[in-house]
């Protein structure tokens, strides 16, 4: 199934999310029928969509050629476009939105290590599968109490969202926790943070075997990558089915997997494959329904949004007067310390942060996801929340400190008592406006596998293949969230105001 | 009480306070005057440590201030502070408290009073500057005379022995100018301390038991009021009183 991700290079994808529902719309508007042969062999060029930034085998940037790409899946388009009598085309285009993409127009073909899944074969055309993986659970090396799939029920496991494995271990009752990048749920189970991880063989042989602290527990299922072509070129999708045949009872797809390490005997299966299998796999159309037991997850993810941004608000509102203070009644170097504090928070991005806090210091500072979360997000919100303080201190007059300070009071005391009081109902709006900002952005911590609204929506929208749904109640939650919050600030500075 | 030796200060090169030696006694009630700029709110604000000098030192009672303000300085400031009360020309009021908040705000925290004690020492202090119907009132709805007649009694509600006032009758009309004079002249039959910067003559007659002229940075003339404002001896207090001018008119 799925893509390498290099984390250090992966971008927010919240943002992408939207457009991606945008694009969707757009695309529901009018969809050109016709033959999606015909306009590639009249072009003669076969444009095909993967991701670059992935890395190896499937598709990457060749280091040898500006521009270039390389893996396995670039020597199987050559061969199909050959087959096909054109020339292959790549197309940069983010992983995630691979499908929206393709449902666009932007290519021709998504080629990239995309699994047979009940919901994306609803939305998309897929060919007979080029590949069949194995879904392999790794576990600790010195924990015995995961021995297979029944073994995972209660247990926290680290795969890909909208997977078949995804679907499994819900059904074992498992603790799903969704990652898009194939390092770091290696890293989380090496660490503790999960019990056992279920991924691709490709995947797990170049990003988790090679870990000394984790074993094979095993293979417990299998899945197919296939490429998706548009609803309604069935042409094309012939055309690369016959093409796809073709290659394999050639030999020639054997060999590119040889080429690159994948090949194994389960390959075989694509030599003999036959259109009753490609039936057969395509079967199951099930779709999830959005339904109560949706709804409640949704409630609870929100339920888990609120909690981070309340407790990261709890952490960023004290550290920030703190430096707020720091900065303005320090010495020399505790003033330029919180200085930098905050332009270094300020001035990087909070995913980055996220990132370096959970997977890079994870040696050292040994955080689960919630807690690395509100950790993250705390301390960077509260580089804003000092900057909001330090603007309502400096709009209280001095003389009302020099009046707590002529009445005997040590500068702390009069900084408590008489100055940030009068402070706060001047920060009391920006705080406002950073407790909202804070609830849309705890969208992010899904980059490190907690299930918030964002996610929630995302996971719910391609399963049940809609966005128009899950999206509403996803905006719906959030408006229930941040409204009552804007109304409750404002009662406030009205009572203030008065006081 | 007080005792001030060569003070010291400078702003950007130009010398404020230039060498300014100055003794007040216990009881005594002092008004200091001088043209614009003179510095005495300078000097005013240097006697309870509101302002750090160059030179010279400040005693108060059994503590002294020395130059600059190192760290070493905070007990002593906290400990001349609670001796030495200072009425601003602003007020500054607690804009957050109301009256009543104002004047028990320091006696509660810094002093440890427990706030029914405070609020009836308050409420004393608010009647006797006539404000009792006035002690639920947040500063921003007291008028200017009221909010320094609060400001008075915050700085009392410390039991202090001087007080220190910054033009107390700058924004007064005449009447409570005579009122403001009957509350001090009460405060000073009961032996406290007073050092007042003040351009109203009436004041300082009033009031004063002595004049120190301020100007340039240097104590230009001191005595009683009635030597120093009728038959001032140096040519710049006879200008800044407008003596020269009613002499040749
Ligand atoms: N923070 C400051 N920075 C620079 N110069 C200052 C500062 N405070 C006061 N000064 C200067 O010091 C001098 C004395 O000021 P000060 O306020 O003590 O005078 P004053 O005698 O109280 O005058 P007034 O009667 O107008 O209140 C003035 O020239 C003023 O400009
Ligand atoms: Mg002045």
């Amino acid at each position: 199934m799925e893509q390498p991700w290099s984390w250090a290079t992966r971008p927010p994808h919240t943002w992408r999310w939207a457009l991606a529902v945008l694009v969707l719309l757009c695309a529901a508007c009018g969809h050109e029928t016709g033959t999606g042969l015909e306009r590639v062999r009249r072009a003669g060029v076969l444009r095909w969509g993967g991701d670059a930034q992935g890395g190896e085998p499937y598709v990457m940037e060749d280091p040898e050629q500006v521009g270039g790409v390389r893996g396995f899946e670039v020597e199987l388009a050559d061969a199909l476009a050959r087959e096909l009598g054109v020339r292959a085309a790549f197309v940069q285009n983010d992983w995630s939105n691979l499908i929206p993409s393709l449902d666009r127009g932007s290519f021709d073909v998504a080629l990239n290590g995309l699994e047979v899944t009940p919901a994306r074969a609803g939305r998309v055309l897929f060919t007979r599968p080029y590949y069949v993986f194995q879904q392999r659970l790794m576990a600790r090396l010195g924990d015995a109490r995961i021995t297979d799939l029944a073994s995972l029920r209660g247990k926290r496991v680290g795969t890909l969202a909208n997977s078949q494995a995804w679907d499994l271990l819900l059904r074992v009752g498992a603790q799903a926790l969704p990652y898009e990048g194939v390092q770091e749920p290696y890293i989380d189970l090496e660490e503790g943070r999960l019990d056992a991880v279920l991924l691709d063989d490709i995947i797990a042989e170049r990003y988790g075997q090679t870990r000394p602290r984790l074993r094979v527990v095993g293979d417990v299922g299998e899945g197919h990558y296939a490429i998706a072509v548009r609803p309604g070129e069935e042409d094309l999708r012939a055309a690369l089915d016959a093409a796809l045949t073709r290659l394999a009872r050639s030999g020639e797809l054997r060999a590119i997997f040889q080429r690159w390490h994948v090949d194994d005997d389960a390959e075989q299966r694509m030599v003999d494959w036959t259109e009753a299998d490609t039936k057969a796999l395509l079967a199951d159309t099930s779709t999830a329904h959005l339904g109560w037991g949706q709804a409640v997850l949704f409630l609870q993810a929100a339920g888990v949004t609120l909690l981070v941004s309340v407790l990261a608000m709890a952490v960023a509102i004290p550290l920030g007067v703190l430096l707020a203070l720091a900065r303005l009644y320090g010495n020399g170097v505790v003033s330029r310390a919180s200085t930098l504090y905050v332009e270094l928070l300020r001035g990087t991005p909070v995913l980055l942060q996220l990132y370096v806090l959970y997977y890079g210091l994870a040696g050292v500072l040994r955080l689960d996801a919630l807690s690395a979360s509100v950790v993250g997000l705390g301390l960077n919100y509260a580089a804003y929340e000092a900057e909001v303080y330090r603007a309502g201190v400096q709009a209280v007059p001095r003389g009302q400190l020099e009046a707590a300070l002529s009445l005997g009071m040590p500068l702390r005391l009069a900084l408590r008592r008489v100055v940030m009081p009068q402070a706060f109902r001047v920060a009391l709006p920006g705080v406002t406006n950073d407790f909202i900002a804070l609830l849309k952005d705890s969208s992010l911590v899904s980059v490190i596998s907690v299930v918030e609204l964002t996610k929630r929506m995302t996971i719910t929208a391609v399963d049940v293949r809609s966005w128009l749904v899950p999206g509403a109640l996803c905006a719906a939650l959030y408006l229930a969230m941040s409204y009552p919050l804007a109304r409750l600030a404002r009662r406030l500075e009205a009572r203030l105001e008065r006081g | 009480m007080i005792d001030v030796k060569e003070l010291r200060k400078r702003y950007d090169g130009q010398a404020v306070l230039d060498g300014v030696s100055a003794t007040f006694a216990r009881g005594e009630v002092v008004a200091l005057v001088g043209p614009s700029g003179g510095g005495k709110s300078t000097f005013l604000r240097c006697l309870n440590g509101l302002e750090s000098f160059d030179a010279g030192s400040v005693r108060v009672g059994g503590d002294t201030l020395g130059p600059g303000c190192g760290r070493s300085q905070g007990a002593v400031l906290g400990r001349i502070r609670q001796r030495v009360g200072f009425v601003f020309q602003q007020w500054h009021l607690f804009a957050h408290r109301t009256a009543l908040g104002n004047v028990i705000e320091a006696p509660v925290f810094v002093r440890g009073l427990g706030v029914r004690e405070a609020t009836e020492r308050g409420r004393a202090l608010l009647a006797r500057v006539g404000l009792s119907h006035r002690e639920s009132a947040y500063p921003a709805a007291l008028s200017g005379g009221e909010q320094q007649r609060v400001a008075i009694a915050r700085a009392l509600a410390m039991d202090p022995e001087v007080l220190l006032l910054d033009e107390p009758t700058s924004a007064l009309d005449p009447e409570r100018v005579g009122e403001l004079v009957d509350l001090l002249a009460g405060l000073r039959a009961e032996g406290l301390t007073m050092v007042a910067v003040t351009h109203e003559m009436r004041f300082a007659r009033e009031l004063a038991s002595r004049v120190l002229v301020l100007h340039g940075g240097r104590v230009i003339e001191e005595g009683v009021p009635d030597e120093v404002l009728t038959r001032p001896n140096h040519a710049r207090t006879r200008a800044f009183l407008g003596l020269d001018r009613s002499a040749r008119g």
